[in-house]
């Protein structure tokens, strides 16, 4: 899931480092299926955004059109329609603010990261090979494992300082749902709602692209009434 | 006394006829850029020298490892003679590349090491060529040039070839012949999904032309190739015939440019608009299609030209540039500038601007003088074009043109005001403690917007006021402010625009201070009377730059790292542009650019280039 940011995300971070807000929010239902919505709001540098849309190119590299961007994302949802245990996907464009929301359900977590890695492997033509065969997402009845891949951060090296303030004033949010009750979890930043069925951990960023593993967590499960 | 006649005929003689790096200047050549003070570059990098454009041309090979670290002292340049970058296109083919003196062959090709000694058929001339470029030494001065002949005489030349050897036309499709078939197939010749398909629009050989099944005939590529080798060959030759058998360069052809370089500058430009005008790619088309029309038009910039003088001063370079008119532009370019300054412009520009420019035109004068140059030139061309000229004349004869010039007459002025923070929307997302579930909510939200002003003076301000007050009950983005208009969320798709009509003026600006506290102008702090006094004297145009305000607030973004290089120079130091001119009588305006610079300088070279450069790349 993480790899999507990566994917879709990062390039717009290193190319329009205006102010950005991601959330990644993960629903799990208790056969491993579910939901998961992942929603990008740009809507706070919209200003700056248009006003690099409006340039033909920015730090020397192509400024791609409305139209050329609406095209690659639909060329994305089209190859996530296709990908095995997917349904359901729907992407929402608004590009008076600046805010894009994918949704789409999955049958298993196996089935979700594969899906992505499928579409990774195919756009990154090799490049993040390596990093493909690592799990971000791993699910046991009892509890689910999460973390963030690693591939690309070298880039983040050459920020200039207007792009870094820029970064630390994001949140990146990582929701995860489950339908029981959540018993404990590993990430220290992590807290649980008033219901105790949704983890959430925030980080801006740049803390996210300093230190990877700000997002990852481990989440243990109360046992339910039928295991028991 | 017999020696002393000889004696001084001789020093006389020296002086007159002693080589001079200008004499090498092809009279082929449409802009020069001379440089007099060369001293002044001694200090320049060539790697820095090569990034400029108006180098592009024959920079690839000098840019190549050989320059680097070396300046154009170790590069074995005399720096008694004139450093001249030029660049001219003839009917058929382009030239570009510099004339200077050498002081020291050996180290001249230390740097140029990539160029060769050639067979010379011209007597006193050395020639060294590398792949792209030609080195002509004679005497202590040399010329570097670089010729391409255009590719579409190119081409016409291989087409005549191609088809006199009996071949077929070179681009033909062969695969529109299996589509054809292929639709020619019965409707039941369903597509097997197993079958593989062929990939025919990936380039292959079978898409390029052939000459024929002979092994020994060349394709049309291999013709195109050895025409254009032929053809260079020939432009070249041709080229050196007139700089060395015949002595005829670009100062003995055109006095005027003779006349400039006597003139005490720094640097000179010349800038033959006649014949830039009539090399103009786009004026091939016209040449094939309406060449009565053509040559007509292309009268019209007889005898245009433009000079210019580049001087260096304490902290500053100043650029006197004369804009010479023939006889049949010079009366419009009169008449367009015959008009009375609107001062009203002066309030709306806030004296802590970073940059403003005032043009003060009259467009009813120049298109009545236009009229009468211009309709006998499309009534006298090709059909269609004579065509297009009744039209005119009955738009001239139905339109309203007291009305159409009442609302826009010519005159403008715009102001830059630097960066501000304006009022945006944004969407965030409200969360719900009990479930994390969350919703969009849309909050007021600021952003930096640079903050300009833009008006033009009207005498018919109800016109634009009906079509405002009209949009403002039709669209709801639109509202009358009783002293203002509002359009919001135009900018950026998050801003608002203001409209103002007052004073004979119809401004259009993201201000909102000054729509909602100073429609009637700034008052005390508009631009003080110095200032405005300077733009009311000139002429048709008035530019005034704050070079660090302005500079300073320029996102990094939109510029290329080389650029942003040569901006971080003046970043973050005070200094100005300024531009005046006069206003333009039968023959001529002058325009007149000042940089001025504070501040400790490393190397005020570089901004001569810098200028040079601009000027290159306006011109081009």
């Amino acid at each position: 899931m993480k790899h999507l940011f990566s994917l879709l995300v990062i390039g717009l971070l290193f190319s329009m480092t205006s102010c950005l807000e991601i959330i990644d929010d993960l629903s799990l239902n208790g056969d491993g299926s579910g939901m998961f919505k992942y929603t990008v709001n740009m809507s706070s540098s919209k200003v700056k955004i248009n006003s690099y849309l409006a340039l033909d190119s920015l730090d020397g590299k192509k400024v791609p059109s409305i139209s050329e961007i609406t095209n690659h994302i639909d060329e994305l949802i089209d190859e996530l329609c296709t990908q095995e245990g997917i349904s359901n996907v729907t992407f929402d464009s608004d590009y008076n603010n600046f805010v894009f929301k994918l949704k789409l359900d999955f049958a298993s977590i196996d089935e979700l990261e594969e899906a992505i890695k499928a579409i990774v492997r195919k756009r990154s033509k090799g490049r993040v090979d390596q990093e493909l065969d690592h799990e971000w997402l791993t699910y046991s009845e009892s509890s689910l494992n999460r973390s963030i891949p690693r591939m690309n951060f070298e880039r983040t090296n050459n920020l200039k300082a207007d792009e870094i303030a820029d970064l630390k004033k994001g949140m990146y949010t990582s929701i995860t749902r489950f339908e029981s009750e959540v018993a404990s979890f590993d990430n220290e930043s992590a807290i649980v709602a008033k219901n105790k069925k949704a983890v959430m951990v925030r980080a801006n960023p740049y803390s996210l692209i300093r230190q990877t593993n700000l997002l990852d967590n481990t989440i243990y499960l109360e046992e339910s009434a039928e295991n028991e | 006394m017999k020696l002393l006649i000889t004696t001084t005929f001789l020093v006389a003689f020296g002086s007159v006829f002693a080589q001079k790096s200008e004499n090498l200047l092809p009279k082929d050549a449409v802009s020069v850029f001379s440089i007099d003070n060369v001293n002044l570059l001694q200090k320049i990098s060539l790697d820095d020298l090569v990034k400029y454009e108006f180098m592009e041309e024959v920079q690839q090979e000098l840019f190549d490892g050989s320059t680097s670290g070396k300046t154009l002292k170790d590069a074995g340049i005399d720096f008694e003679q004139r450093i001249n970058f030029f660049q001219g296109s003839g009917k058929r083919f382009r030239v570009t590349g510099f004339t200077f003196g050498i002081e020291n062959r050996d180290q001249l090709f230390e740097v140029f090491d990539d160029f060769h000694a050639i067979e010379s058929d011209y007597s006193g001339v050395d020639f060294y060529e590398s792949y792209f470029n030609r080195i002509a030494i004679r005497g202590n001065s040399a010329v570097l040039f670089r010729v391409q002949g255009h590719s579409d005489h190119v081409e016409h030349v291989t087409d005549s070839i191609w088809y006199a050897r009996g071949n077929d036309y070179p681009w033909y499709e062969y695969q529109y012949d299996e589509m054809i078939l292929e639709s020619l197939q019965p409707e039941d010749a369903v597509f097997d999904g197993n079958e593989t398909i062929e990939n025919t629009n990936s380039p292959s050989e079978n898409n390029l032309p052939q000459a024929d099944e002979d092994p020994t005939q060349k394709t049309y590529y291999e013709l195109r190739d050895s025409v254009e080798l032929d053809y260079h060959l020939h432009c070249v030759k041709r080229l050196c015939d007139e700089l060395f058998l015949r002595n005829e360069s670009l100062m003995l052809e055109d006095e005027r440019f003779a006349e400039q370089l006597t003139h005490s500058a720094d640097g000179i430009f010349y800038l033959d608009l006649e014949r830039s005008v009539g090399n103009e790619r786009d004026m091939k088309f016209l040449y094939t299609y309406y060449p009565n029309f053509s040559v007509k038009s292309e009268e019209l910039y007889a005898g245009s030209i433009v000079l210019g003088d580049m001087k260096i001063l304490d902290n500053a370079i100043e650029l006197d540039l004369d804009v010479e008119y023939g006889e049949k532009l010079g009366p419009i370019y009169n008449e367009l500038t015959d008009t009375k300054f609107d001062k009203h412009v002066l309030k709306y520009i806030h004296k802590d601007n970073n940059a403003y420019f005032t043009q003060n035109v009259n467009l009813r004068k120049a298109y009545e003088e236009a009229y009468d140059v211009v309709m006998p030139i499309l009534s006298n061309s090709e059909r269609s074009i004579a065509a297009s000229a009744i039209m005119i004349e009955l738009m001239d004869a139905l339109v309203d043109k007291d009305a159409v010039f009442g609302v826009y007459q010519g005159s403008m002025f715009g102001a830059y005001n630097g960066l501000q923070t304006v009022k945006t929307k944004k969407i965030i997302f409200d969360y719900d403690e009990e479930t994390f579930e969350y919703s969009e909510i849309e909050v007021e939200a600021e952003e930096d917007m640079p903050v300009f002003v833009m008006g033009f003076t009207t005498k018919r301000g109800d016109v634009p006021e009906k079509v405002l007050n009209r949009l403002s009950k039709i669209y709801s983005k639109m509202t009358n402010m009783e002293d203002y208009w509002l359009l919001e969320d135009v900018l950026l798709g998050a801003a608002p625009m203001y409209f103002i009509i007052k004073n004979d003026l119809f401004i259009m600006t993201n201000d909102m201070d000054l729509a909602t506290n100073h429609p009637n102008g700034y008052g005390s702090e508009a631009i003080g009377k110095r200032e405005a006094k300077k733009a009311r004297k000139s002429g048709a145009l008035y530019g005034h730059v704050d070079a660090g305000k302005a500079l300073q607030n320029l996102p990094r973004g939109i510029f290329s790292d080389y650029e942003n290089e040569m901006i971080d120079v003046i970043r973050g130091k005070s200094g100005t542009m300024e531009v005046t001119s006069t206003k333009s009588v039968e023959t001529s305006t002058s325009f007149k650019l000042a940089y001025q610079f504070e501040g400790e300088y490393e190397n005020s070279g570089t901004y001569f280039l810098d200028l040079i450069n601009s000027l290159y790349v306006v011109t081009k």
